[in-house]
């Protein structure tokens, strides 16, 4: 487990501030965050490399302030993999180990064995990062944390290594951090995601509830969000209320209200708690739906008219921006729905989405 | 543009000539003689092995005292960091008579610590242990300076997978910082030999004898001239030409790249 709670650190001019959050025992967590956002510093104040300055950290319960790296249980891999350069590959995966054959059989698990006997000078990045995470493993930490450990790797490699640690990591019951940052990566990943800017932890939680419902509208963007709507909210009465969402929305009616956002020349349905305004809606692109004819007899309480004015398409999905009233609503699609909608710039058509869909932050 | 390149190339070559002519000069004209005395003057031979000895010894004492020095330099980062850099440098900027009078200060008879010596039968001005101690104070903050960039270039991102690894700090120096910063630790120790070697200002100070090479070179110019100095200076020439070549060559080879970038 690591625990961290007020945790402060510094590194250069650079600090982290009041850093809080709990990884469980055998859970996977994973930092998320912009460039020069403290990911790395985070993991070296975990590791005990860079020195903590205020607050608590435990790992596996221990308070760690006073315990040097070596005594902590835990592994390290960075990007760069920093292999011995003047050390055969064999030599770096054996480097922790207590147990050479074990060490073997992590490698090959890893398939980083293959390289054996290579020069260090003569790995590709991704190779590299391949037996770091090897020679990290070999030495059995508890605590293993990783830093973009699969940056380097083709897309191949990438998720047969990926599952791997995912099956040592739940057959080891080891206790995982990994700075990332893919979102899907995250997604995939993650028990427990952890979003940090500025040295500092904007949220964490479980990584659907930190993508769905982002605390604030810099969290959302930050997550890739593209609607994101600046206004104010109001609770409405009951009986001029929108109806539910429908059978699938499992709305809990005593904690829930419906809830009108308007920003703009937009009126937006949302259910929440309670309501801060003014704030900001939240809706994610692949919750908005898209149809050239008006949504009738559906469940969903938002449906917007407008024009499409942006159609950008990535491998396998579509993103469609929707000019409404002079707003933008950004719908995502697979491409085939989008070449089986014979969607064109300039066409009109309809957006719509549950009030569910809606977080107001 | 082509003429400020002919003009930079000009003036480059003539610096060039300029540090290399006397020094080629010299071996030119009299290294075949100094060769040949080696063979019979017995006094060159004394000063030479007492040269190459004194050097020696003062550079096992600089690398052992220095490295611990330069590492923390470079990785202990404290307030007055930048006043103590300037301190371990002074000694190569002062003129090195006035730094041959300080340590006589310091180790004379009269002082403390040169008193505490002869109670304990060792004498420190006028012998060898003199020498030792002028080589040293004048070249150990080449080697420091050189140990600094020999540790300087070793991310310290290898000591801490080092340390996540299971290896204590001194583990970790032997095991990883030691080996990738070792050409430039054995670098800055040649440069340190080199230049204890050539060291007279200060040695003449606090042991005229037994003399050095630097210093028989000096006496056989003053009381014999010019001819009779020669062949000591070439060979003295030689003997510090010889492991800089080899120090160069080692630093053309191929290096490790012990950058963060390592495995970009």
């Amino acid at each position: 487990m690591i625990e961290a709670r007020g945790l402060t650190a510094r590194a250069g001019a650079f600090r982290l501030v009041d850093i809080s959050f709990t990884v469980p025992k055998a859970a996977y967590g994973v930092v998320i965050g912009p460039a020069g956002s403290g990911k790395t510093t985070l993991l070296e104040t975990i590791a005990g490399i860079n020195p903590q300055t205020g607050g608590v950290l435990r790992l596996d319960g221990r308070d760690v302030i006073t315990i040097p790296p070596e005594q902590r249980g835990l592994g390290l891999v960075y990007q760069h993999g920093y292999l011995f350069p003047h050390l055969s590959v064999e030599a770096n995966i054996a480097y922790g180990a207590s147990d050479a054959s074990e060490a073997k059989d992590i490698a090959i698990r890893l398939g980083a064995w293959d390289l054996r006997d290579r020069a260090v000078e003569s790995l590709s990045g991704g190779e590299r990062q391949m037996v770091a995470l090897a020679r990290a493993l070999a030495h059995r930490p508890s605590i293993l944390l990783l830093d973009e450990p699969f940056s380097a790797l083709d897309p191949r490699r990438r998720e047969t290594t990926r599952r791997e640690l995912r099956r040592i990591h739940r057959e080891w019951g080891l206790t995982m951090l990994q700075v990332t940052h893919d979102f899907t990566e995250a997604g995939l990943l993650g028990d427990v995601a952890i979003l940090l800017d500025r040295g500092k932890v904007l949220q964490s939680g479980r990584p659907d509830e930190v993508f769905r419902k982002p605390a604030s509208s810099y969290v959302a963007e930050f997550l890739g969000a593209e609607n994101v709507f600046a206004g104010t909210a109001k609770l409405i009465q009951e009986d001029s209320a929108p109806a539910a969402d429908g059978a699938d929305g499992a709305v809990d009616a005593r904690a829930h209200q419906a809830v009108e956002f308007r920003t703009g020349p937009l009126t937006i349905y949302a259910v929440a708690s309670s309501v801060e305004s003014p704030g900001y809606a939240v809706i994610r692109a692949e919750e908005v739906l898209l149809s050239l004819e008006p949504q009738v007899g559906s469940s969903a309480r938002n449906h917007f008219a407008g024009r499409i004015t942006e159609i950008s398409t990535l491998g396998a999905l579509t993103r469609v921006a929707l000019d409404v009233e002079g707003a933008q609503l950004v719908a995502a699609l697979t491409t085939r729905s989008a070449h089986e909608l014979s969607l064109e710039v300039g066409m009109e058509a309809y957006a719509s989405f549950k009030a569910m869909a809606v977080h107001l932050c | 543009m082509r003429v400020a390149s002919v003009l930079a190339g000009l003036l480059g070559s003539l610096l060039f000539l300029f540090l290399v002519a006397p020094i080629a000069q010299l071996v030119a004209t009299s290294g075949a003689e100094g060769g040949a005395r080696l063979a019979t003057d017995t006094e060159l031979r004394r000063a030479l092995w007492l040269t190459a000895g004194t050097a020696t010894a003062a550079t096992l004492l600089g690398v052992l005292g220095g490295t611990p020095i330069a590492f923390l330099m470079e990785r202990w980062r404290f307030r007055g960091r930048a006043v103590v850099a300037a301190f371990l440098d002074l000694p190569l900027l002062i003129p090195h008579p006035v730094a041959g009078i300080a340590l006589l200060l310091v180790l004379g008879r009269e002082s403390v610590i040169g008193g505490a010596a002869l109670e304990l039968g060792l004498r420190i001005v006028g012998s060898p242990a003199g020498i030792v101690c002028a080589m040293l104070f004048v070249s150990a903050p080449l080697y420091i300076s050189g140990a600094r960039e020999a540790f300087a270039r070793v991310n310290p991102r290898y000591e801490a997978v080092a340390r996540t690894l299971g290896d204590h700090r001194w583990r970790v120096f032997r095991r990883v910082t030691l080996p990738l910063s070792g050409r430039g630790l054995v670098a800055a120790s040649v440069v340190m030999w080199a230049r204890a070697v050539s060291e007279f200002g200060a040695i003449v100070i606090i042991t005229y004898n037994p003399k050095t090479a630097s210093v028989l070179s000096y006496d056989r110019f003053t009381s014999f001239g010019l001819r009779e100095a020669l062949p000591v200076a070439a060979i003295l020439t030689v003997l510090a030409l010889l492991p800089l070549t080899a120090l160069r060559a080692l630093r053309y080879e191929r290096r490790p790249d012990l950058g963060a970038g390592a495995a970009a």
